[in-house]
């Protein structure tokens, strides 16, 4: 019986190292512009969700003055059409397979909106690599948003109520006093966060992103071995997220020592 | 120091929840004098705190006004000296209403110093170098000037609500307001606390606090209120409320306590 793994082909799969190179570079290069993107689409959707916008307020009043407990204008005058789209977003791209997104990112809203075609540092296509990042970016700025508005609901309400004793606005709470003390908080979860779109950005080959998976189809379609550039494709991931997650565990590890001073 | 020159005025103050099921206030009436120390007292559950609480709208009271340096702030809207109607600023009320709380509400992402100075300078302007010059005078007040740049984590809870106090003392504010100060530290650091409220009293400054601190009442405050079931019962001189007690639950509360 012939081996699953010959290592002849691994040989086959050396001629194509610059793919791979390419390849991790653009797996890089897009797990950072998702996790940028991602977090920006997070921080609105958060404060969004957090919001206290209630245009339907005055119907909440009884006609005793006090406000209604329940029935249908009680309901109503909680209604918050901000923090619902962003609750809409949310909910909806967590609950959708990140590959039904991306097709309709590519297909859909950039087979409509044309892309400047050129290519950056030589190589990669930009109206690939833009949608996937787009896509990408979207869906975890879902994840994300959830992470940073947890966060945000750990700060103990005695912080914002020192704050606005001191006539600090909500505005000021939320910048010097909320936010700072929730990012330090979720900064490990925003990191492994990192950790998933390294991996799910394999998915974007699919669109042809030229990333580390791309390469492994490249082998395949010209020398016709697959599992050695697969076992490859492997290692690479694997020498991204490990160290990083290792990393990542380190300095949650220093963090909390520093809450114990 | 007690004047009748009155800072707060507290009309028929209401909080009711649940459709008035539940009183957390119900019609407190009573005037805060400049200069006065105001003592509340009462068992638990009697409002006090929500009472306190509502004098700089952390809780927003569902009856009744507050009038505070001319305006009731319990309104939306008011007319000012020219007649003209004007948004009611609640961020620049507070800022003349110090309040200090029963976990001190530290930033604990902060030095003392930048604890103390962060209102001062995003709030009133005031250059940081000034903010921190006095911020240091205040700390040296309280014993503390030498741990300016120590983190909350690392002080003592009695060192913390020095602290707390100072922070809201940098803001030059009309009047403090005492939510429990001392009632979650340790038995021995309930004194050096109380030493920086008393100091404070001595100064004029007009305080309201609400206390389990009787001897504290007795000995600083110029006006004890007794509130139970969200009413104001009973108010009076120290002498009057602790030697001569009226109504049967203030001399059923103070059999308990003292």
């Amino acid at each position: 019986m012939d081996s699953f793994i010959k290592l002849e082909n691994f040989a086959t799969v050396a001629k194509y190292s610059s793919l791979f190179a390419q390849g991790l570079l653009v797996t890089v290069l897009l797990s950072v512009f998702t996790v940028l993107i991602g977090f920006c689409i997070a921080m609105v959707m958060a404060l969004m969700r957090l919001s206290d916008i209630r245009p339907f307020r005055f119907l909440g009043i009884g006609p005793d003055g006090y406000p209604r407990e329940s029935g249908a204008l009680a309901v109503i005058s909680r209604f918050n059409p901000v923090s619902f789209i962003a609750t809409a977003y949310v909910e909806i791209l967590r609950s959708t397979p990140v590959i039904v997104q991306i097709f309709i990112i590519y297909y859909g809203i950039f087979g409509v909106i044309d892309l400047p075609n050129f290519t950056m540092f030589g190589f990669i296509k930009f109206n690939r690599f833009f949608p996937g990042v787009v896509a990408l970016g979207m869906n975890s700025g879902a994840y994300l948003c959830e992470i940073i508005r947890s966060g945000i609901q750990s700060i103990d309400g005695g912080q914002t109520e020192a704050a606005r004793s001191l006539g600090m606005s909500q505005i000021q709470n939320l910048r010097h006093i909320i936010l700072p003390q929730a990012l330090k908080n979720i900064l490990p979860a925003i990191a492994n966060e990192f950790v998933v779109i390294i991996k799910e950005s394999a998915i974007t080959y699919t669109i042809g992103v030229q990333d580390i998976m791309s390469a492994v189809n490249a082998v395949r379609g010209a020398a016709f071995v697959i599992v050695e550039p697969l076992l490859v494709a492997t290692a690479i991931y694997f020498c991204l997220c490990f160290p990083t997650s290792k990393l990542i565990a380190y300095f949650e590890r220093r963090m909390s020592h520093g809450d114990k001073r | 120091m007690a004047t009748n020159d009155s800072l707060i005025q507290v009309k028929d103050l209401k909080k009711h929840y649940k459709g008035g099921a539940i009183k957390a206030l119900d019609g407190v009436t009573v005037d805060i004098n400049r200069g006065d120390v105001t003592v509340v007292i009462g068992p638990s559950g009697s409002g006090k705190s929500t009472f306190l609480r509502s004098l700089n709208l952390l809780e927003m009271p569902t009856g009744g006004s507050i009038i505070f340096d001319g305006v009731d702030i319990t309104k939306k809207k008011y007319k000012d000296a020219a007649g003209k109607t004007v948004k009611l600023d609640i961020d620049r009320l507070r800022q003349k209403m110090g309040m200090v709380f029963q976990h001190f509400n530290l930033f604990p992402h902060m030095t003392i110093l930048e604890n103390m100075t962060l209102a001062p300078v995003k709030v009133r302007k005031i250059p940081r170098e000034e903010a921190e010059k006095k911020a240091l005078v205040l700390l040296d007040r309280v014993g503390l000037k030498d741990r300016a740049d120590a983190y909350p984590i690392q002080l003592s809870g009695g060192q913390k609500q020095r602290v707390a106090i100072v922070r809201a003392l940098a803001m030059e504010p009309e009047v403090m307001l005492f939510d429990e100060p001392t009632s979650a530290l340790d038995p021995e650091m309930v004194g050096e606390v109380l030493d920086v409220m008393k100091e404070l009293a001595k100064e004029g400054m007009t305080m309201v606090c609400v206390t389990h601190e009787m001897g504290f009442a007795r000995e600083v405050g110029s006006r004890v209120l007794f509130m139970a079931d969200g009413k104001l019962l009973e108010e009076g001189t120290p002498e009057q409320i602790f030697t001569d007690p009226r109504s049967p639950r203030l001399k059923d509360f103070l059999a308990k306590v003292l």
